[in-house]
Protein backbone atom coordinates (compact mmCIF):
# COMPACT_ATOMS: atom_id res chain seq x y z
CA UNK A 1 0.00 0.00 0.00
CA UNK A 2 1.60 3.24 -0.99
CA UNK A 3 -0.92 5.60 0.51
CA UNK A 4 -1.97 5.76 4.15
CA UNK A 5 -5.51 6.89 3.62
CA UNK A 6 -7.73 7.41 0.64
CA UNK A 7 -11.38 8.01 0.15
CA UNK A 8 -13.60 7.37 -2.83
CA UNK A 9 -16.83 9.24 -3.44
CA UNK A 10 -17.15 10.16 0.24
CA UNK A 11 -20.44 11.81 1.18
CA UNK A 12 -20.58 13.66 4.49
CA UNK A 13 -23.26 15.56 6.36
CA UNK A 14 -25.78 15.36 9.13
CA UNK A 15 -28.30 12.78 7.96
CA UNK A 16 -29.80 12.22 4.52
CA UNK A 17 -31.58 15.58 4.44
CA UNK A 18 -28.48 17.57 5.24
CA UNK A 19 -25.70 16.45 2.95
CA UNK A 20 -22.80 18.87 3.23
CA UNK A 21 -20.42 17.44 0.65
CA UNK A 22 -20.76 14.52 -1.70
CA UNK A 23 -18.37 12.52 -3.82
CA UNK A 24 -15.12 13.58 -2.15
CA UNK A 25 -12.13 11.56 -3.30
CA UNK A 26 -8.60 12.11 -2.07
CA UNK A 27 -5.52 10.20 -1.04
CA UNK A 28 -2.68 11.01 1.31
CA UNK A 29 0.70 9.30 1.24
CA UNK A 30 2.83 8.61 4.31
CA UNK A 31 4.69 11.73 5.41
CA UNK A 32 2.44 13.97 3.37
CA UNK A 33 0.48 16.93 4.74
CA UNK A 34 -2.81 17.85 3.11
CA UNK A 35 -4.60 21.07 4.03
CA UNK A 36 -8.34 21.37 3.86
CA UNK A 37 -9.46 24.92 3.15
CA UNK A 38 -12.77 26.60 2.52
CA UNK A 39 -15.19 29.15 3.89
CA UNK A 40 -16.95 28.76 7.23
CA UNK A 41 -19.70 26.17 6.90
CA UNK A 42 -18.24 24.70 3.71
CA UNK A 43 -17.79 21.35 5.44
CA UNK A 44 -14.17 21.15 6.55
CA UNK A 45 -14.96 19.97 10.06
CA UNK A 46 -17.70 17.70 8.77
CA UNK A 47 -15.21 15.84 6.59
CA UNK A 48 -12.76 15.48 9.49
CA UNK A 49 -15.44 14.37 11.93
CA UNK A 50 -16.56 11.72 9.49
CA UNK A 51 -13.05 10.34 9.17
CA UNK A 52 -12.67 10.01 12.95
CA UNK A 53 -16.18 8.54 13.11
CA UNK A 54 -17.86 11.27 15.12
CA UNK A 55 -20.31 11.39 12.23
CA UNK A 56 -21.55 8.52 10.11
CA UNK A 57 -20.46 8.75 6.52
CA UNK A 58 -23.38 8.93 4.12
CA UNK A 59 -21.80 7.26 1.11
CA UNK A 60 -18.51 6.24 -0.43
CA UNK A 61 -15.59 4.63 1.33
CA UNK A 62 -12.60 5.44 3.45
CA UNK A 63 -9.61 3.11 3.30
CA UNK A 64 -6.89 3.36 5.91
CA UNK A 65 -3.66 1.44 5.41
CA UNK A 66 -5.40 -0.91 3.03
CA UNK A 67 -8.30 -1.62 5.38
CA UNK A 68 -11.82 -0.36 4.84
CA UNK A 69 -12.71 1.85 7.78
CA UNK A 70 -16.26 0.52 8.10
CA UNK A 71 -14.90 -2.97 8.67
CA UNK A 72 -12.69 -1.79 11.53
CA UNK A 73 -13.73 -1.74 15.17
CA UNK A 74 -13.40 1.41 17.25
CA UNK A 75 -10.32 -0.04 18.91
CA UNK A 76 -8.75 -0.69 15.49
CA UNK A 77 -9.48 2.81 14.21
CA UNK A 78 -7.85 4.20 17.36
CA UNK A 79 -4.58 2.49 16.38
CA UNK A 80 -4.62 3.98 12.88
CA UNK A 81 -6.12 7.45 13.18
CA UNK A 82 -5.40 10.05 15.85
CA UNK A 83 -6.98 13.45 16.14
CA UNK A 84 -6.78 16.95 17.59
CA UNK A 85 -10.15 18.65 17.37
CA UNK A 86 -11.29 22.18 18.19
CA UNK A 87 -13.47 20.93 21.02
CA UNK A 88 -11.99 21.93 24.37
CA UNK A 89 -11.54 19.30 27.00
CA UNK A 90 -11.83 20.01 30.70
CA UNK A 91 -10.18 17.18 32.53
CA UNK A 92 -10.10 17.60 36.27
CA UNK A 93 -6.83 17.43 38.11
CA UNK A 94 -4.91 15.93 35.24
CA UNK A 95 -1.33 16.90 34.57
CA UNK A 96 -0.25 17.45 30.98
CA UNK A 97 1.62 14.17 31.24
CA UNK A 98 -1.63 12.39 32.13
CA UNK A 99 -3.40 13.95 29.16
CA UNK A 100 -0.63 12.89 26.79
CA UNK A 101 -0.66 9.43 28.35
CA UNK A 102 -4.28 8.93 27.28
CA UNK A 103 -2.90 8.70 23.75
CA UNK A 104 -1.43 5.31 24.72
CA UNK A 105 -4.87 3.98 25.57
CA UNK A 106 -5.35 1.77 22.54
CA UNK A 107 -2.18 -0.08 23.50
CA UNK A 108 -2.37 -0.45 27.26
CA UNK A 109 -3.96 -3.39 29.01
CA UNK A 110 -7.27 -3.75 30.76
CA UNK A 111 -6.40 -1.45 33.64
CA UNK A 112 -4.52 1.07 31.55
CA UNK A 113 -1.21 0.71 33.36
CA UNK A 114 1.67 2.26 31.40
CA UNK A 115 4.62 0.06 30.48
CA UNK A 116 8.17 1.35 29.98
CA UNK A 117 7.52 1.35 26.25
CA UNK A 118 4.46 3.54 26.73
CA UNK A 119 6.41 5.92 28.93
CA UNK A 120 9.17 6.18 26.34
CA UNK A 121 6.58 7.00 23.66
CA UNK A 122 5.08 9.70 25.87
CA UNK A 123 8.49 11.25 26.60
CA UNK A 124 9.34 11.19 22.92
CA UNK A 125 6.07 12.86 21.96
CA UNK A 126 6.58 15.52 24.63
CA UNK A 127 10.05 16.33 23.40
CA UNK A 128 8.90 16.39 19.77
CA UNK A 129 6.43 19.18 20.57
CA UNK A 130 8.93 20.81 22.94
CA UNK A 131 6.73 20.55 26.00
CA UNK A 132 8.99 18.65 28.40
CA UNK A 133 8.87 21.55 30.82
CA UNK A 134 5.10 21.78 31.00
CA UNK A 135 4.61 18.03 31.45
CA UNK A 136 3.88 18.12 35.16
CA UNK A 137 1.71 21.24 35.20
CA UNK A 138 -2.05 21.01 35.63
CA UNK A 139 -3.63 20.84 32.18
CA UNK A 140 -6.37 23.30 33.07
CA UNK A 141 -3.83 25.92 34.14
CA UNK A 142 -1.72 26.33 31.00
CA UNK A 143 -2.14 28.70 28.06
CA UNK A 144 -4.05 27.86 24.88
CA UNK A 145 -0.83 27.61 22.94
CA UNK A 146 0.70 25.13 25.37
CA UNK A 147 -2.55 23.21 25.49
CA UNK A 148 -2.52 22.77 21.74
CA UNK A 149 1.00 21.36 21.93
CA UNK A 150 -0.04 18.91 24.60
CA UNK A 151 -3.02 17.76 22.55
CA UNK A 152 -0.68 17.32 19.60
CA UNK A 153 1.70 15.27 21.76
CA UNK A 154 -1.26 13.17 22.85
CA UNK A 155 -2.09 12.41 19.23
CA UNK A 156 1.58 11.77 18.37
CA UNK A 157 2.07 9.13 21.04
CA UNK A 158 -1.07 7.37 19.83
CA UNK A 159 1.36 6.21 17.14
CA UNK A 160 -0.95 6.15 14.14
CA UNK A 161 -0.38 6.28 10.39
CA UNK A 162 -2.95 9.02 9.94
CA UNK A 163 -3.53 12.17 11.97
CA UNK A 164 -6.54 14.43 11.64
CA UNK A 165 -6.21 18.03 12.86
CA UNK A 166 -9.11 20.47 12.97
CA UNK A 167 -7.83 24.04 12.79
CA UNK A 168 -4.72 23.43 14.91
CA UNK A 169 -3.61 27.06 14.49
CA UNK A 170 -6.81 28.84 15.50
CA UNK A 171 -6.74 30.96 18.65
CA UNK A 172 -2.93 31.03 18.76
CA UNK A 173 -0.64 34.00 18.33
CA UNK A 174 1.65 34.23 15.33
CA UNK A 175 4.71 32.72 16.99
CA UNK A 176 2.71 29.78 18.37
CA UNK A 177 1.16 29.21 14.94
CA UNK A 178 4.58 28.99 13.38
CA UNK A 179 5.82 26.75 16.18
CA UNK A 180 2.94 24.32 15.95
CA UNK A 181 3.20 24.12 12.16
CA UNK A 182 6.89 23.41 12.48
CA UNK A 183 6.13 20.60 14.88
CA UNK A 184 3.49 19.16 12.56
CA UNK A 185 5.91 19.26 9.66
CA UNK A 186 8.67 17.61 11.64
CA UNK A 187 6.27 15.00 12.94
CA UNK A 188 4.94 14.08 9.51
CA UNK A 189 8.49 13.58 8.29
CA UNK A 190 10.03 11.71 11.22
CA UNK A 191 7.01 9.52 11.94
CA UNK A 192 6.10 9.14 8.28
CA UNK A 193 2.58 10.11 9.10
CA UNK A 194 -0.19 11.16 6.74
CA UNK A 195 -1.71 14.39 8.01
CA UNK A 196 -5.05 15.90 7.06
CA UNK A 197 -5.63 19.28 8.60
CA UNK A 198 -8.14 22.05 8.16
CA UNK A 199 -6.86 25.60 8.32
CA UNK A 200 -8.28 29.08 7.88
CA UNK A 201 -5.05 31.00 7.44
CA UNK A 202 -4.30 30.59 3.74
CA UNK A 203 -0.93 32.32 4.15
CA UNK A 204 0.40 29.28 6.01
CA UNK A 205 -0.77 26.75 3.46
CA UNK A 206 2.17 26.93 1.00
CA UNK A 207 4.60 26.58 3.89
CA UNK A 208 3.07 23.43 5.27
CA UNK A 209 0.98 21.63 2.68
CA UNK A 210 2.05 19.15 0.05
CA UNK A 211 -1.46 19.11 -1.34
CA UNK A 212 -4.55 21.23 -0.84
CA UNK A 213 -8.22 20.34 -0.91
CA UNK A 214 -10.27 23.48 -1.36
CA UNK A 215 -13.97 23.14 -0.70
CA UNK A 216 -16.19 25.42 -2.71
CA UNK A 217 -19.78 25.82 -1.58
CA UNK A 218 -22.46 23.50 -2.94
CA UNK A 219 -20.30 20.45 -2.65
CA UNK A 220 -17.71 21.23 -5.31
CA UNK A 221 -14.08 20.89 -4.43
CA UNK A 222 -10.64 21.43 -5.93
CA UNK A 223 -7.42 19.58 -5.30
CA UNK A 224 -3.84 20.25 -6.22
CA UNK A 225 -0.61 21.74 -5.00
CA UNK A 226 -0.82 25.03 -3.08
CA UNK A 227 0.27 26.85 -6.28
CA UNK A 228 -2.57 25.28 -8.25
CA UNK A 229 -5.29 25.85 -5.69
CA UNK A 230 -4.40 29.25 -4.28
CA UNK A 231 -5.19 31.40 -7.31
CA UNK A 232 -7.30 34.49 -7.56
CA UNK A 233 -9.94 32.61 -9.48
CA UNK A 234 -10.24 29.82 -6.91
CA UNK A 235 -10.31 32.19 -3.96
CA UNK A 236 -13.13 34.00 -5.70
CA UNK A 237 -15.05 30.73 -5.93
CA UNK A 238 -14.34 29.51 -2.42
CA UNK A 239 -15.00 32.69 -0.51
CA UNK A 240 -17.56 34.31 -2.79
CA UNK A 241 -15.72 37.57 -3.45
CA UNK A 242 -15.29 39.53 -6.69
CA UNK A 243 -12.49 38.47 -9.03
CA UNK A 244 -10.77 41.85 -8.76
CA UNK A 245 -10.64 41.65 -5.00
CA UNK A 246 -9.46 38.07 -4.91
CA UNK A 247 -6.69 38.81 -7.43
CA UNK A 248 -5.41 41.67 -5.28
CA UNK A 249 -5.64 39.47 -2.21
CA UNK A 250 -3.88 36.58 -3.89
CA UNK A 251 -0.92 38.74 -4.83
CA UNK A 252 -0.38 39.85 -1.25
CA UNK A 253 -1.10 36.39 0.07
CA UNK A 254 1.70 34.82 -1.89
CA UNK A 255 4.19 37.44 -0.74
CA UNK A 256 3.34 36.68 2.89
CA UNK A 257 3.21 32.97 2.20
CA UNK A 258 6.65 32.98 0.63
CA UNK A 259 8.04 34.66 3.72
CA UNK A 260 6.49 31.96 5.91
CA UNK A 261 7.80 29.20 3.63
CA UNK A 262 11.24 30.66 4.19
CA UNK A 263 10.74 30.81 7.95
CA UNK A 264 9.47 27.24 8.18
CA UNK A 265 12.23 25.95 5.94
CA UNK A 266 15.22 27.61 7.56
CA UNK A 267 14.42 26.94 11.24
CA UNK A 268 14.52 23.26 11.81
CA UNK B 1 -6.87 5.64 54.89
CA UNK B 2 -7.46 2.01 55.71
CA UNK B 3 -6.04 2.77 59.16
CA UNK B 4 -8.59 5.54 59.64
CA UNK B 5 -11.31 3.13 58.56
CA UNK B 6 -10.21 0.55 61.11
CA UNK B 7 -10.13 3.19 63.80
CA UNK B 8 -13.62 4.32 62.84
CA UNK B 9 -14.72 0.70 62.84
CA UNK B 10 -13.83 0.36 66.51
CA UNK B 11 -15.31 3.71 67.39
CA UNK B 12 -18.48 2.69 65.57
CA UNK B 13 -18.57 -0.57 67.46
CA UNK B 14 -17.91 1.15 70.77
CA UNK B 15 -20.37 4.01 70.83
CA UNK B 16 -24.03 3.50 71.47
CA UNK B 17 -26.53 3.47 74.25
CA UNK B 18 -24.54 0.75 76.01
CA UNK B 19 -20.85 1.35 76.61
CA UNK B 20 -18.47 -1.23 75.29
CA UNK B 21 -14.69 -1.20 75.67
CA UNK B 22 -12.34 -1.93 72.81
CA UNK B 23 -11.10 -5.01 74.59
CA UNK B 24 -14.65 -6.31 74.77
CA UNK B 25 -15.09 -5.75 71.07
CA UNK B 26 -12.01 -7.72 70.17
CA UNK B 27 -12.88 -10.49 72.59
CA UNK B 28 -16.43 -10.80 71.36
CA UNK B 29 -15.33 -10.77 67.74
CA UNK B 30 -12.98 -13.65 68.43
CA UNK B 31 -15.31 -15.67 70.60
CA UNK B 32 -18.82 -14.36 71.01
CA UNK B 33 -20.73 -15.66 73.96
CA UNK B 34 -17.80 -15.38 76.35
CA UNK B 35 -18.25 -11.70 76.89
CA UNK B 36 -21.14 -10.12 78.65
CA UNK B 37 -21.88 -7.73 75.80
CA UNK B 38 -21.06 -10.25 73.07
CA UNK B 39 -24.55 -10.67 71.84
CA UNK B 40 -25.23 -6.98 71.37
CA UNK B 41 -21.96 -6.51 69.62
CA UNK B 42 -22.31 -9.37 67.19
CA UNK B 43 -25.96 -9.17 66.33
CA UNK B 44 -26.66 -5.45 66.49
CA UNK B 45 -23.51 -3.39 66.29
CA UNK B 46 -21.49 -5.46 63.85
CA UNK B 47 -24.05 -5.65 61.04
CA UNK B 48 -24.75 -1.99 61.40
CA UNK B 49 -21.14 -0.93 61.23
CA UNK B 50 -20.36 -3.21 58.31
CA UNK B 51 -23.48 -1.96 56.52
CA UNK B 52 -22.33 1.62 56.97
CA UNK B 53 -18.94 0.71 55.55
CA UNK B 54 -20.24 -1.23 52.55
CA UNK B 55 -23.18 1.00 51.69
CA UNK B 56 -21.42 4.29 52.37
CA UNK B 57 -18.64 3.18 50.06
CA UNK B 58 -21.11 2.03 47.41
CA UNK B 59 -22.91 5.33 47.52
CA UNK B 60 -19.84 7.43 46.90
CA UNK B 61 -18.58 5.21 44.09
CA UNK B 62 -22.03 5.54 42.54
CA UNK B 63 -21.72 9.30 42.83
CA UNK B 64 -18.26 9.20 41.25
CA UNK B 65 -19.59 7.25 38.25
CA UNK B 66 -22.49 9.64 37.81
CA UNK B 67 -20.15 12.61 37.90
CA UNK B 68 -18.12 11.13 35.09
CA UNK B 69 -21.21 10.16 33.13
CA UNK B 70 -22.62 13.67 33.19
CA UNK B 71 -19.23 15.39 33.14
CA UNK B 72 -20.60 17.29 36.09
CA UNK B 73 -18.93 17.55 39.48
CA UNK B 74 -22.18 18.07 41.35
CA UNK B 75 -23.99 14.95 40.13
CA UNK B 76 -24.86 12.27 42.65
CA UNK B 77 -27.57 9.71 43.29
CA UNK B 78 -29.35 11.87 45.81
CA UNK B 79 -29.26 15.25 44.07
CA UNK B 80 -30.37 13.72 40.79
CA UNK B 81 -33.42 12.16 42.40
CA UNK B 82 -32.24 8.62 41.77
CA UNK B 83 -32.23 7.62 45.44
CA UNK B 84 -35.71 9.04 45.92
CA UNK B 85 -37.09 7.21 42.93
CA UNK B 86 -35.59 3.97 44.21
CA UNK B 87 -37.20 4.70 47.56
CA UNK B 88 -40.57 5.22 45.92
CA UNK B 89 -40.42 1.87 44.19
CA UNK B 90 -39.36 0.03 47.30
CA UNK B 91 -42.20 1.66 49.21
CA UNK B 92 -44.69 0.74 46.50
CA UNK B 93 -43.60 -2.88 46.48
CA UNK B 94 -43.50 -3.05 50.25
CA UNK B 95 -46.95 -1.64 50.78
CA UNK B 96 -48.81 -3.46 48.07
CA UNK B 97 -47.18 -6.83 48.49
CA UNK B 98 -47.23 -6.81 52.27
CA UNK B 99 -50.81 -5.61 52.07
CA UNK B 100 -51.65 -8.71 50.10
CA UNK B 101 -49.95 -10.95 52.59
CA UNK B 102 -46.84 -11.64 50.51
CA UNK B 103 -43.56 -11.35 52.34
CA UNK B 104 -40.80 -9.93 50.24
CA UNK B 105 -37.19 -10.93 50.40
CA UNK B 106 -34.43 -8.37 50.65
CA UNK B 107 -33.16 -9.32 47.22
CA UNK B 108 -36.52 -8.35 45.87
CA UNK B 109 -36.22 -4.97 47.53
CA UNK B 110 -32.94 -4.42 45.72
CA UNK B 111 -34.60 -5.28 42.42
CA UNK B 112 -37.42 -2.84 43.15
CA UNK B 113 -34.92 -0.14 44.05
CA UNK B 114 -32.94 -0.90 40.91
CA UNK B 115 -36.04 -0.48 38.74
CA UNK B 116 -36.71 2.84 40.44
CA UNK B 117 -33.11 3.98 39.97
CA UNK B 118 -33.09 3.09 36.28
CA UNK B 119 -36.35 4.92 35.73
CA UNK B 120 -35.09 8.10 37.37
CA UNK B 121 -31.81 7.72 35.52
CA UNK B 122 -33.73 7.50 32.25
CA UNK B 123 -35.59 10.71 33.00
CA UNK B 124 -32.41 12.52 34.03
CA UNK B 125 -30.52 11.33 30.94
CA UNK B 126 -33.40 12.51 28.74
CA UNK B 127 -33.33 15.87 30.51
CA UNK B 128 -29.57 16.15 30.19
CA UNK B 129 -29.93 16.06 26.39
CA UNK B 130 -31.90 19.29 26.62
CA UNK B 131 -30.40 20.90 29.67
CA UNK B 132 -26.71 21.52 29.09
CA UNK B 133 -26.22 23.65 32.16
CA UNK B 134 -25.15 21.45 35.03
CA UNK B 135 -26.66 23.51 37.81
CA UNK B 136 -30.03 23.42 36.07
CA UNK B 137 -29.77 19.65 35.71
CA UNK B 138 -29.25 19.36 39.44
CA UNK B 139 -32.30 21.52 40.08
CA UNK B 140 -34.32 19.17 37.86
CA UNK B 141 -32.93 16.20 39.77
CA UNK B 142 -33.90 17.72 43.09
CA UNK B 143 -37.41 18.29 41.73
CA UNK B 144 -37.64 14.66 40.65
CA UNK B 145 -36.55 13.76 44.15
CA UNK B 146 -39.34 15.87 45.65
CA UNK B 147 -41.96 14.36 43.34
CA UNK B 148 -40.89 10.86 44.32
CA UNK B 149 -40.80 11.70 48.03
CA UNK B 150 -44.26 13.19 47.80
CA UNK B 151 -45.67 10.10 46.10
CA UNK B 152 -43.95 7.97 48.73
CA UNK B 153 -45.88 9.93 51.36
CA UNK B 154 -49.12 9.09 49.57
CA UNK B 155 -48.17 5.45 49.48
CA UNK B 156 -47.41 5.47 53.18
CA UNK B 157 -50.83 6.96 53.82
CA UNK B 158 -52.36 3.82 52.32
CA UNK B 159 -50.15 1.46 54.26
CA UNK B 160 -51.21 -0.69 57.20
CA UNK B 161 -50.45 0.67 60.62
CA UNK B 162 -47.77 -1.89 61.29
CA UNK B 163 -45.87 -1.02 58.17
CA UNK B 164 -46.02 2.68 58.62
CA UNK B 165 -43.51 2.93 61.41
CA UNK B 166 -40.99 0.77 59.60
CA UNK B 167 -41.49 2.49 56.33
CA UNK B 168 -41.27 5.91 57.79
CA UNK B 169 -38.03 5.25 59.62
CA UNK B 170 -36.53 3.71 56.57
CA UNK B 171 -37.66 6.40 54.16
CA UNK B 172 -35.62 8.97 56.05
CA UNK B 173 -32.50 6.88 55.81
CA UNK B 174 -31.18 4.80 58.66
CA UNK B 175 -28.93 1.86 59.33
CA UNK B 176 -30.88 0.80 62.38
CA UNK B 177 -33.04 -1.96 60.89
CA UNK B 178 -30.22 -3.86 59.29
CA UNK B 179 -29.59 -7.53 60.08
CA UNK B 180 -26.90 -9.99 59.11
CA UNK B 181 -28.71 -11.28 56.01
CA UNK B 182 -29.07 -7.79 54.64
CA UNK B 183 -25.41 -7.13 55.20
CA UNK B 184 -24.45 -10.32 53.43
CA UNK B 185 -26.62 -9.62 50.40
CA UNK B 186 -25.52 -6.02 50.09
CA UNK B 187 -21.89 -7.05 50.52
CA UNK B 188 -22.12 -9.51 47.65
CA UNK B 189 -23.89 -7.09 45.31
CA UNK B 190 -21.58 -4.21 46.11
CA UNK B 191 -18.45 -6.36 45.81
CA UNK B 192 -19.48 -7.54 42.35
CA UNK B 193 -20.43 -4.05 41.21
CA UNK B 194 -17.16 -2.56 42.48
CA UNK B 195 -15.17 -5.31 40.80
CA UNK B 196 -16.88 -4.46 37.50
CA UNK B 197 -16.24 -0.77 38.05
CA UNK B 198 -12.53 -1.39 38.47
CA UNK B 199 -12.59 -3.68 35.44
CA UNK B 200 -14.01 -0.82 33.39
CA UNK B 201 -11.82 1.87 34.94
CA UNK B 202 -9.80 2.37 31.78
CA UNK B 203 -12.68 3.27 29.43
CA UNK B 204 -14.15 5.29 32.30
CA UNK B 205 -10.99 7.36 32.50
CA UNK B 206 -11.09 7.83 28.73
CA UNK B 207 -14.62 9.14 29.17
CA UNK B 208 -13.23 11.92 31.34
CA UNK B 209 -11.75 13.61 28.26
CA UNK B 210 -15.20 13.79 26.70
CA UNK B 211 -16.99 11.42 24.39
CA UNK B 212 -15.27 12.34 21.16
CA UNK B 213 -11.77 11.78 22.43
CA UNK B 214 -12.86 8.62 24.18
CA UNK B 215 -14.12 7.26 20.88
CA UNK B 216 -10.82 8.12 19.25
CA UNK B 217 -9.09 6.12 22.00
CA UNK B 218 -10.96 3.06 20.84
CA UNK B 219 -13.72 3.11 23.44
CA UNK B 220 -17.14 1.83 22.50
CA UNK B 221 -19.15 4.84 23.64
CA UNK B 222 -22.56 3.22 23.66
CA UNK B 223 -21.38 0.30 25.72
CA UNK B 224 -19.56 2.39 28.29
CA UNK B 225 -22.56 4.67 28.72
CA UNK B 226 -24.77 1.67 29.47
CA UNK B 227 -22.16 0.24 31.82
CA UNK B 228 -21.96 3.53 33.72
CA UNK B 229 -25.73 3.81 34.06
CA UNK B 230 -26.20 0.24 35.22
CA UNK B 231 -23.32 0.19 37.67
CA UNK B 232 -24.19 3.48 39.31
CA UNK B 233 -27.85 2.46 39.50
CA UNK B 234 -27.08 -0.91 41.07
CA UNK B 235 -24.85 0.68 43.67
CA UNK B 236 -27.26 3.39 44.71
CA UNK B 237 -30.23 0.99 44.52
CA UNK B 238 -28.58 -1.40 46.96
CA UNK B 239 -27.98 1.40 49.38
CA UNK B 240 -31.53 2.64 49.12
CA UNK B 241 -33.05 -0.80 49.50
CA UNK B 242 -31.33 -1.40 52.82
CA UNK B 243 -30.75 1.98 54.34
CA UNK B 244 -33.11 4.35 52.56
CA UNK B 245 -31.94 7.44 50.76
CA UNK B 246 -28.83 8.87 52.36
CA UNK B 247 -28.28 12.38 51.25
CA UNK B 248 -25.21 14.05 49.74
CA UNK B 249 -22.62 11.32 50.41
CA UNK B 250 -22.58 10.51 46.68
CA UNK B 251 -21.91 14.10 45.65
CA UNK B 252 -19.57 15.29 48.31
CA UNK B 253 -17.27 12.34 48.95
CA UNK B 254 -15.82 12.06 45.40
CA UNK B 255 -15.10 15.75 45.54
CA UNK B 256 -13.40 15.54 48.92
CA UNK B 257 -11.40 12.55 47.72
CA UNK B 258 -10.25 14.37 44.59
CA UNK B 259 -8.91 17.04 46.91
CA UNK B 260 -7.21 14.50 49.15
CA UNK B 261 -5.74 12.30 46.44
CA UNK B 262 -4.93 15.20 44.06
CA UNK B 263 -5.94 13.13 41.07
CA UNK B 264 -9.05 12.08 39.18
CA UNK B 265 -7.77 8.77 37.84
CA UNK B 266 -10.50 6.18 38.24
CA UNK B 267 -8.08 3.45 39.19
CA UNK B 268 -7.11 5.49 42.25
CA UNK B 269 -10.42 7.21 42.78
CA UNK B 270 -12.67 4.16 42.90
CA UNK B 271 -11.02 2.59 45.96
CA UNK B 272 -10.44 6.04 47.45
CA UNK B 273 -14.10 6.96 47.08
CA UNK B 274 -15.14 3.66 48.55
CA UNK B 275 -12.96 4.10 51.63
CA UNK B 276 -13.80 7.77 51.99
CA UNK B 277 -17.51 7.04 51.71
CA UNK B 278 -17.18 4.29 54.30
CA UNK B 279 -15.39 6.52 56.77
CA UNK B 280 -17.73 9.44 56.40
CA UNK B 281 -20.87 7.33 56.56
CA UNK B 282 -19.58 5.48 59.60
CA UNK B 283 -18.81 8.72 61.40
CA UNK B 284 -22.18 10.17 60.49
CA UNK B 285 -23.91 7.01 61.67
CA UNK B 286 -22.14 7.24 65.02
CA UNK B 287 -23.27 10.81 65.37
CA UNK B 288 -26.82 9.85 64.39
CA UNK B 289 -26.85 7.22 67.11
CA UNK B 290 -25.26 9.16 69.90
CA UNK B 291 -25.95 12.85 69.46
CA UNK B 292 -29.41 12.74 70.97
CA UNK B 293 -29.26 9.29 72.58
CA UNK B 294 -31.34 7.37 73.35
CA UNK B 295 -33.37 8.92 70.51
CA UNK B 296 -31.84 8.16 67.18
CA UNK B 297 -31.86 10.72 64.41
CA UNK B 298 -31.86 9.77 60.74
CA UNK B 299 -28.48 9.52 59.11
CA UNK B 300 -29.58 11.83 56.32
CA UNK B 301 -30.02 14.57 58.87
CA UNK B 302 -26.37 14.20 59.85
CA UNK B 303 -24.98 13.84 56.34
CA UNK B 304 -27.00 16.84 55.17
CA UNK B 305 -25.63 19.07 57.88
CA UNK B 306 -22.03 18.15 57.10
CA UNK B 307 -22.07 17.55 53.38
CA UNK B 308 -24.67 19.91 51.93
CA UNK B 309 -22.30 22.88 52.50
CA UNK B 310 -19.75 21.06 50.34
CA UNK B 311 -22.33 20.87 47.56
CA UNK B 312 -23.08 24.58 47.89
CA UNK B 313 -19.38 25.28 47.66
CA UNK B 314 -19.19 23.18 44.49
CA UNK B 315 -22.11 25.04 42.93
CA UNK B 316 -20.54 28.39 43.59
CA UNK B 317 -16.88 27.64 42.97
CA UNK B 318 -16.99 25.33 39.99
CA UNK B 319 -19.40 27.24 37.83
CA UNK B 320 -17.02 27.88 35.01
CA UNK B 321 -15.85 24.29 34.67
CA UNK B 322 -19.05 22.96 33.10
CA UNK B 323 -18.30 20.80 30.11
CA UNK B 324 -21.20 22.25 28.17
Amino acid sequence: MDNSIFSQGLGVGYGKDNIVLDGLSFSINPGEIVCLIGANGAGKSTVLKTIVRQLKKLSGSIVINGLREDEMSEADVAKHVSMVMTERIHPELMSCYDVVATGRFPYTGRLGILTDGDKAAIEQALSLVGAEKTAYKDFSKISDGQRQRIMLARAICQDTEVMVLDEPTSFLDLQYKLDILKVIKKMAKTKNMAVLMSIHELEFVPGIADKVIGIVKNGVYLTGTPKEVLTGENIQKMYGMSLDNSNILCLGLWKYADAIVELLECQK
Amino acid sequence: MIAILILCFFVGMGVGSADVSILDIIKSLLSPGDVYMGKIIISIRLPRVIAAIVLGGALSVSGFLLQIFFGNPIAGPYVLGISSSAKLFVALFMVFLLGNGVTISSLFMVVAAFVGSLLAMGVVVALSQKVKNMSLLVVCGVMIGYICSAITEFVIAFADDTNIVNLHNWSLGSFSGINTTHVLISFVIVAIAIAFTIYFSKPISAFQLGENYARNMGVNIKRIRIVLVILSSILSATVTAFAGPISFVGVAVPHIMRGVMKTAKPLVMIPACFLGGSIITLICDCIARTAFAPTEISISAVTSVFLAPVVIYLLVARREVSRG
